[in-house]
């Protein structure tokens, strides 16, 4: 960018500037075109419906009710609130876990690369399979999980069955599907921190803690800030494993945002509620992107 | 799979060929196994080949859910389906909407009334295809709830394996007698009721009316019969089984954790679909029979399965399409060979009257015991917003297992939600008056 922006600069202004603003129209008009359609006018779209009022059987008017029926609904605080604690019991263990195994795993031998790729398998399974294995592992009685459990003396669990348990078992899962993924950033993050720094911090006497405080962990900051966004956003929007195992249950125990919009639109027929779910669901992800995108900024000012 | 359609399409609008077949299209689902998919397809390939007036392209589309929800939006973008084979208790809500057509008409053209038309088939399904005297679909495959038990686990303890419990009381004393223990551990339970979404709510609701109950308005769909003696009863019974009695495991137990339990023998029995049948009784190693589900106060088991439906929005010459091929589905023939097939049973009742179909049930006693509680089947719960309406119930006993809550607060908090997702539509309906 700046150097097309220097190359444009002599050229007199007056004279160009229309045919110029044409061509970056059009230059762009692909892009926009797609971006139009399936981002901006979605989200029109949905802000518009969100703000159309219409029941059964009944006219159309505008307003806000049908933010007011939703923030009234226990359903909608229940999913809300269990989307938090599916975010915080997810994210943090995630991270630390691939930073702990980045950090393990980052110098490069046979058996150190063949511990990484142990850890990255998960990844490459989809999660509805991996859901659909899990089923059958967290089986009461006769799955994996008991049948191991059994010989060390613990009964028989309903993993998925009971509504304080079933939400941890989703979590469980969720952070064995991540970790390796965000392990890979982390490796990534780390071989760009220059060997020096850590030559130059042994060579004035700093310990491996310190040098991990005062070295790897600041200059990883981008990094950090970059798998955190994209780990509070898989929250959100990977819940497939939800829909295979529990479909939200027991007694709405795993149930989440996102499936809560689905049922809403597509089983209750109530399009205004699962319009304005959406609308708070997409400001709340935008909030926290742009908050962390500002971490992110502030990151790489540091680095530099 | 929807290019080949548009492309015949397209070819006989070139040729502008005043003689060619109606081309339609036609969505199924498949709730349980692949090989009913090419099943369909094979009979519908039967179809277009014996006659030359109409072309059918089947469309497999996933689970009941996902057929109500690709043939919605399918009504929305203004290129209905021409029939739709719909989860049975899903057709009042596309009455009240208004997108199945009333099949009055077509039935008329072949000289009949409604009324004989739909008498046909079996009462227990003519409830959920009508809709005050009107026809809007046709039932096609059907189950209810049974008792699968294990009959080596029945006589291990001194029962007779051909005598199943028959009432409440009995299927307590035999679940009792069933169970084993180690120390404060079921190593097996007596008996597994399926409480997963979707099915839990069925059960509960025959449960209801084994107690007595309506359980719902079958002629409105504004009103459930939730926080009432007959549905509490049938939920403290679960409730006992669980806390009291000790005889099922607490919690959910959905289809794969009871199934599989039954098949290792770690639940002596349970009560899952008939149209589970052919899966229970590929899987299971161990010698097994079935039984009527138990009664309160008198049997009552309520029916699954799905409908063939036109939705609104097709052309007279489309709508006369898929009313040949409905026909040619329902048929006692088509309809029975179905039944053997898949599991369900054949809701065309002249299906068992077809050399094959008595061959069958004397062949396969299991098929005969789930067609004789047909005498006892009820409607399918079905109302205004039919899937919140029965996950305010389901939500409250799955809670109820879990031992979270009691029977008669956990169905006066039912009651509550389901009557406010029915809200709207009461208020359009019973409490519009005359101003």
């Amino acid at each position: 960018m700046p150097q097309s922006l220097t190359l444009g600069a002599p050229i007199p202004r007056r004279r160009r500037a229309p045919r110029s603003l044409a061509l970056a129209f059009a230059l762009l008009a692909p892009s926009l075109v797609f971006l139009g359609a399936f981002t901006y006018w979605p989200i029109i779209g949905v802000t518009l419906r969100a703000l159309t009022q219409q029941r059964f059987g009944q006219r159309a008017s505008w307003g806000m009710d049908n933010f007011a029926r939703l923030f009234a609904d226990p359903h909608f605080a229940n999913t809300a609130w269990n989307t938090v604690a599916f975010a915080a019991g997810t994210i943090l263990p995630s991270l630390a876990l691939a930073l702990f195994f980045a950090l393990a795993l980052r110098e490069n031998g046979k058996f150190t690369a063949a511990l990484r790729t142990i850890l990255v398998m998960p990844l490459l399974i989809p999660l509805v399979a991996a859901a659909a294995l899990f089923v059958f592992i967290f089986l009461p009685g006769g799955g994996l999980l008991d049948y191991y459990l059994a010989k060390i003396g613990v009964h028989s669990t309903n993993w998925l069955g009971n509504p304080d348990i079933a939400l941890g078992a989703i979590i469980a899962i969720t952070i064995w599907k991540n970790t390796g993924y965000y392990m890979l950033f982390f490796l990534a993050g780390l071989a760009g921190i220059p060997e020096e720094y850590h030559e130059a911090a042994k060579i004035d006497g700093a310990g491996p803690a310190t040098r991990l405080r005062r070295i790897t962990l600041p200059l990883l900051g981008p990094t950090i800030g970059f798998v955190s966004v994209i780990a509070l956003v898989n929250t959100l929007v990977q819940i497939d494993h939800v829909i295979v195992m529990t479909g939200g249950g027991p007694s709405d125990s795993t149930n989440m945002i996102l499936y809560y919009i689905y049922q809403q639109a597509e089983q209750n027929m109530d399009l205004g509620l699962a319009s304005a779910a959406t609308v708070v669901c997409v400001g709340g992800l935008l909030a926290i992107a742009v908050v962390g995108l500002r971490a992110l900024e502030r990151g790489i000012h540091y680095e530099s | 799979m929807r290019l080949f359609p548009t492309l015949t399409l397209a070819l006989s609008l070139v040729s502008g060929a005043a003689q060619a077949a109606t081309d339609i299209d036609f969505f199924f689902p498949v709730p349980v196994q692949g090989k009913l998919a090419l099943e369909m397809t094979r009979l519908v390939d039967v179809f277009n080949a014996q006659q030359n007036d109409v072309h059918v392209t089947a469309v497999y589309t996933g689970a009941y859910d996902d057929t109500n929800l690709k043939t919605r939006a399918a009504i929305q973008a203004g290129r209905p389906p021409a029939v739709v084979l719909m989860s049975a208790n899903f057709i009042r809500e596309y009455v009240i909407n208004n997108q199945a057509i009333d099949l009055g008409r077509l039935i008329a053209a072949d000289k009949e009334t409604p009324d004989a038309f739909i008498n046909k088939f079996f009462p227990a399904v003519r409830i959920n295809a009508t809709e005050a005297g009107h026809v809007y679909g046709v039932p096609f495959q059907n189950s209810t709830p049974i008792l699968y038990y294990n009959t080596d686990a029945f006589k291990e303890v001194g029962l007779d394996p051909d005598k199943p419990p028959a009432t409440w009381q009995e299927l307590v004393d035999v679940a009792k007698k069933l169970t084993k223990r180690d120390g404060a551990t079921m190593t097996r339970s007596g008996i597994t009721v399926l409480s997963n979404y979707d099915t839990l709510g069925w059960l509960v609701s025959g449960l209801s009316m084994s107690n007595g109950g309506d359980y719902y308005n079958r002629n409105w769909g504004g009103e459930v019969y939730y926080n009432t003696p007959s549905t509490i009863g049938a939920v403290q019974f679960l409730d006992d089984l669980v806390h009291k009695h000790k005889v099922m495991p607490e919690g959910v137990n959905d289809a794969n954790a009871a199934s599989n339990a039954f098949f290792a023998g770690r639940t002596a029995m349970m009560i899952h679909s008939t149209g589970a049948l052919g899966f229970v009784r590929d899987n299971m190693k161990l010698p097994m029979k079935v039984a009527f589900v138990p009664r309160a106060l008198r049997n009552a088991v309520p029916i699954g399965g799905a409908s063939l439906l036109i939705p609104t929005g097709n052309t007279p010459e489309r709508e006369q399409a898929a009313w040949k091929l409905i026909t040619f589905l329902s048929s006692p023939e088509i309809n029975g060979g179905w039944s053997r097939f898949t599991g369900y049973f054949a809701p065309r009742m002249a299906a068992y009257d077809t050399a094959e179909m008595k061959d069958y049930l004397s062949k396969n006693p299991d098929a005969k015991v789930a067609v004789d509680q047909l005498a006892y089947a009820q409607p399918w719960f079905s109302t205004f917003n039919t899937v919140g309406v029965r996950k305010a119930l389901e939500d409250q006993v799955q809670a109820v297992l879990s031992g979270k809550i009691k029977p008669a607060d956990a169905m006066a908090n039912a009651q509550k939600a389901a009557d406010a997702l029915l809200r709207p539509y009461v208020e359009q309906t019973a409490l519009k008056l005359p101003e």
